[in-house]
């Protein structure tokens, strides 16, 4: 559905991607993790459109992408949320999810709205504001809840989970599992909680320093010496899994 | 405005307005050159609330639909009520010049439309064999007979500009209240939020600045046919811009009709007790009020006016 | 033609002299405030209309009354001060149109008190005019204000990089929050550049008092100029500014020998349009005139 090859961000003199090659399939469910600056959200961002990769290929379901707007490509079937909630200001949360099915890709059917809410357990914030009025597990849910919206058939997520303590992160997870067999929809989730990646997500991709270093599932990669070291900076096992 | 209040206030000024003052072409006048400052003053709002840019050019659009439609009447042969409705399409049009400069911050996008409100001017007073120069055009066609009725004298120019401004006044309700209206609301703090989520920003923006400049457009050429004389010097005044904010800030440019009834007010106002004061300097007294506004009540005097519960305060926002 | 070249490029340069006095004064509260000061223009004619009223109530040459004017100046930069920091929302729109209509006051306040005829020094030394390198005129008035104007400028740009309160000012335009956390005050700092931009307009007003002509519409005019000129340099530097301002008298001085005189000023609109979509960090950099 997704494949990404040769792509190559510069950042003035920092190259943040080196060259991002691989593919994702319908309906997939891949994890990406990586230290801290590695590229994660920068691969989301070429992917979205809120970045123009210096080099590369970029193609959805056929269609290069790299020309495209992001607005164009939300409405091809790609979703996205921000890892710092960006709730659309002066309005309800109704209204935000209202907004982001509007222009979306979907078909705009009004019940739509009210299953992400109830899936989301944001039923009974609905007409609050959704900038002044929400709780942290609220703003992320919003966030997933928008990028939803607008009937993606890739979900991008970023750090969703980050800030939560443990019991509201697993409640999150179940929520997310519950999306994604709801609305059968490809995602690739960044996280740093290596047991939710090994559960929610059957493939996970390590990045770091812009580079791919192990593809494959939670069990192999995590036993990588690569992967370990890129965290760790040694080679002896972690208590990865 | 609920809608009950709103018809009793229409009645009023399409009925009412021309049976009391039909006969006193002073004051009349005086309700015309209000309307007309509301006109742009709606306009002018529209871009600020719902574009989200400030624009300190907005006389462009005015002296650029007052030379089209005057242009398209007098050499043309352009009906008049045509060449009105042209006259926005060129303002419109105009207006296309100006897109690059909506990726600019506010204060520069503010100053690059003032920059184009000036070039306009100095081509209107150098196209000489078009725009008359800087002598400008007389005798610029009125308003025709239509069903019997004279648009020509006071009372039709009244309706005519009094249509205008409500149909925009219509128009912006329109905007505000629909998934467009949201989406802009929202563009103005995360708007790339609001690209991934699929909102064609820049050209939501972009038809905004159009919409604007056609709706001031359609204003200032009816204005020439109104007042049948133009020069750069008037079309291109600064007044067109300034009374305009001054109106939209007044009555509260985040709100529908508080452009109007800002425009009314103030105008009236200056026009019977401080231009007789002070007969040079009474806008002197608009940027007082400006200030004013600004410092207690940056959105204006109609919110204040409202005693709403906190609830809807907070929609009280575009 | 190259004389009358010359002479333009020459009379361009002095120009230049001026627009720059005005343009650093915007640009330096701009740096430390953020603000655009859309009175500042009408601070400059404020300095030049004290001059006037010198020289025809009190039959005093204009220079004696600049510290009078500089008193005046500064205490309505004060009050511009005092009234921009009480905006807590929206706070660059806002600060937009409460400098515009501070500016409008002030002009209709000249207005009302001078009314709206053009006035120009009467003390014929400032008239006479001077033959500089054999061939190129100007007036004393012109000369002097360009190199007076320079001096200005050095001093502030000297006291910007060298001085602590200069330093502190250059801090606080780059990184508010971290220079306020080394120990800046910034509401000092504002009044300070306030204070500096001050000066600069008094300078800038007895210039154009004694070398050109004033009208109440000028400050506007004014205003509208520094703005472009600071678009130009990109905001962030003194020596910026300077061949901003000189590209900007020097394009209006060709224009106006080789065109038309009434295509003065859009010589200078067309040049601010041309830099701001091509270039919009300006010529020199240090600009932020891109949205997010």
């Amino acid at each position: 559905m997704l494949t990404l090859e040769g792509v190559q961000v510069n950042f003035g003199g920092v190259q943040a991607l080196k060259s991002a090659s691989f593919s994702i399939a319908e309906g997939e469910s891949i994890g990406l993790v990586g230290p801290n600056g590695a590229g994660k959200t920068t691969l989301f961002n070429v992917i979205s459109g809120v970045v123009r990769p210096t080099a590369g290929r970029l193609d959805f379901r056929g269609t290069s992408l790299l020309k495209l707007p992001e607005w164009k490509r939300a409405r091809l079937g790609i979703g996205r949320s921000f890892q710092i909630p960006r709730p659309f200001g002066h309005c309800t949360v109704r209204e935000n999810l209202l907004v982001a099915q509007r222009f979306g890709a979907g078909k705009k059917d009004p019940r739509r709205v009210d299953e992400i809410l109830d899936i989301l357990n944001l039923r009974d914030k609905a007409d609050r504001d959704a900038t002044t009025e929400l709780a942290l597990t609220e703003h992320k849910a919003l966030e997933v809840g928008k990028a939803l919206a607008t009937e993606p058939s890739l979900l991008l997520l970023d750090e969703v989970l980050a800030g939560l303590e443990t019991s509201g992160k697993r409640a999150f997870m179940e929520r997310l599992a519950a999306v994604r067999d709801r609305y059968r929809l490809a995602m690739v989730i960044i996280e740093h909680d290596i047991a939710t990646i090994a559960a929610l997500c059957p493939r996970v991709l390590v990045l770091n320093f812009g580079q791919i270093i192990a593809d494959g599932s939670p069990d192999a990669v995590f036993r990588d010496p690569e992967v370990i070291r890129s965290y760790t900076g040694e080679t002896t096992l972690a208590e990865a899994s | 405005m609920n809608r009950i209040l709103l018809i009793a206030v229409l009645a009023v000024a399409y009925v009412g307005v021309p049976v009391v003052f039909g006969g006193n072409a002073y004051v009349l006048g005086l309700i015309v050159a209000a309307l007309t400052i509301a006109g742009v003053a709606v306009a002018w709002a529209l871009l600020g609330n719902l574009g989200g840019m400030v624009s300190f050019g907005h006389a462009a659009f005015f002296g650029v639909g007052s030379y089209t439609s005057a242009v398209l009447a007098m050499k043309l042969g352009v009906p008049v009520f045509a060449a009105m409705l042209l006259g926005g399409v060129g303002a419109a049009i105009s207006s296309i010049a100006m897109l690059p400069a909506l990726r600019l911050r506010g204060p520069y996008f503010a100053l690059a439309i003032l920059a184009y409100a000036h070039i306009f001017q100095i081509l209107a007073t150098e196209m000489t064999p078009v725009t008359g120069g800087a002598g400008g055009l007389l005798s610029i066609p009125r308003f025709p007979t239509v069903l019997g009725f004279d648009f020509g004298d006071k009372t039709g120019g009244y309706l005519i500009v009094l249509t205008i401004v409500v149909l925009a006044a219509l128009a912006y309700d329109a905007i505000r209240r629909s998934t467009w209206g949201l989406a802009l609301k929202a563009m103005h703090d995360t708007e790339v939020a609001t690209r991934v989520v699929g909102v064609p920003s820049t050209h939501l923006k972009a038809a905004m600045l159009v919409l604007s400049a056609f709706i001031t457009g359609v204003v200032g050429a009816f204005n020439a046919h109104f007042i049948s004389f133009l020069d750069p010097d008037y079309a291109f005044s600064s007044g067109w811009t300034v009374l305009p904010i001054a109106a939209a800030i007044f009555g509260g440019y985040r709100t529908v009709w508080g452009p109007v009834v800002g425009a009314l007010a103030i105008y009236l106002v200056d026009q019977l007790l401080f231009k007789p004061i002070l007969p040079h300097g009474h806008q002197m007294i608009l940027g007082v009020l400006l200030c004013a506004m600004i410092l207690f009540s940056p959105g204006g005097l109609m919110p204040a006016l409202r005693r709403r519960p906190a609830k809807e305060n907070r929609h009280a926002h575009a | 033609m190259f004389e009358l070249t010359l002479q333009a490029l020459f009379s361009g340069l002095l120009a230049g002299g001026y627009y720059a006095t005005v343009a650093v004064g915007l640009a330096l509260v701009f740096g430390t405030m953020r603000v655009i000061n859309l009175a500042h223009g009408e601070l400059v004619l404020l300095a030049a209309y004290v001059a006037y009223a010198a020289e025809s109530n009190y039959g005093v040459s204009p220079v004696l009354a600049i510290p009078v004017a500089l008193v005046i100046v500064a205490a309505a930069s004060a009050l511009v001060y005092a009234l921009l920091s009480r905006i807590d929302q929206d706070r660059e729109i806002n600060s937009l149109i409460l400098t515009f209509g501070l500016g409008i006051i002030l002009t209709n306040t000249i207005l009302s008190i001078w009314a709206a005829d053009i006035r120009s020094t009467s003390d014929p030394w400032f008239q006479d005019s001077m033959v500089v390198a054999d061939t190129l005129f100007a007036m004393n008035a012109e000369v002097a204000a360009f190199v007076g104007g320079l001096v200005l400028m050095a001093g502030v740009w000297w006291w910007l990089n060298h001085s602590w309160q200069g330093r502190a000012v250059r801090a606080l335009s780059s990184n508010r929050a971290a220079a306020t956390l080394m120990g800046v005050n910034p509401r000092k700092i504002e009044i300070l550049s306030f204070m500096i931009a001050a000066l600069l307009a008094t300078f800038a007003g007895f210039a154009i008092y004694t070398g050109k002509t004033v009208f109440p519409a000028l400050g506007h005019v004014l205003t509208v100029k520094a703005f472009i000129i600071t678009v130009l340099a990109g905001m962030g530097s003194i020596p910026g500014v300077l061949i901003g301002a000189v590209m900007i008298g020097v394009i209006e001085s060709l224009t106006v020998t080789y065109l038309s005189a009434s295509l003065q000023e859009l010589a200078g609109m067309i040049l601010f349009l041309v830099v701001l979509f091509v270039s919009p960090s300006g010529l020199f950099g240090g600009g932020r005139a891109l949205a997010r």
